[in-house]
């Protein structure tokens, strides 16, 4: 025998527990929606780059600075700083 | 992956506070650069360091999330403040928080790190005459 359903015992049966539902995976994935996208190792990297406490004033490059009449022999080198001596460290994770 | 900024204005907030509290405590300058690297990683981080205003009072963090390399390069005045050994302690503690995803925790706590080890106690009555 085939009883029809009423409003009623559908609100009770499905429309509840979708709506526990709906709750407990708002609660799940809330976090990470405000946060946004989260790093994750071994994934490709999305951001663009972020500078903190960088260079305040661009530097002139030497090679568009303008020729001294007196030093027509010398020349600016750019890599000059690079060859200066350095310490620190590297790792990798 | 989605696109979008690589730190929330907080973490921003937390990881410029932590450079800020290193350069009080040690006098030097910090820097962080968060980004892929053209070439490989140490020459891009020298180029970066160089880039700075005063490169040899600097120590400069590069994080290569997507390469998942990190270099601490201090420069030719800050590495007398700064030893090798010491960095590499800091490189430590950050490679530990970059490999559960934690970036921001690392950077901070590396930043602290570097800037503790950088620490110079200050002198007292240094410009004073000696009095008999």
């Amino acid at each position: 025998m085939i009883t029809e359903v009423s409003g009623h015992t559908l609100l009770v049966f499905v429309g509840i527990p979708a709506l526990v539902i709906a709750v407990v995976a708002l609660l799940v994935f809330a976090p990470s929606i405000a946060n946004g996208p989260r790093y994750r190792p071994g994934l490709s990297w999305w951001a663009p780059p972020v500078w903190i406490n960088g260079p305040t004033a661009t530097k002139p490059d030497p090679a568009n600075l303008p020729e001294l009449p007196g030093a027509p022999g010398t020349t600016a080198s750019a890599g000059a700083g690079v060859a200066r001596s350095t310490g620190g460290a590297s790792a990798s994770w | 992956m989605p696109a979008g900024d690589a730190f929330t204005p907080e973490q921003l907030y937390d990881i410029e506070r932590a450079v800020r509290h290193a350069e009080e405590a040690s006098g030097l300058h910090f820097s962080v650069y968060v980004g892929g690297a053209d070439s490989e990683t140490r020459p891009f981080a020298l180029e970066l360091l160089n880039e700075l205003d005063d490169p040899d009072n600097t120590v400069l963090v590069y994080v290569d999330p997507a390469g998942r390399r990190l270099e601490i390069v201090t420069g030719a005045l800050a590495k007398r403040q700064l030893s090798d050994t010491a960095a590499g302690l800091a490189a430590l503690a950050m490679q530990t928080s970059f490999a559960t995803g934690d970036l921001t925790g690392g950077l901070v706590t590396g930043v602290q790190q570097l800037g503790t080890h950088a620490h110079q106690a200050p002198l007292l009555h240094a410009n004073e005459p000696h009095k008999q």
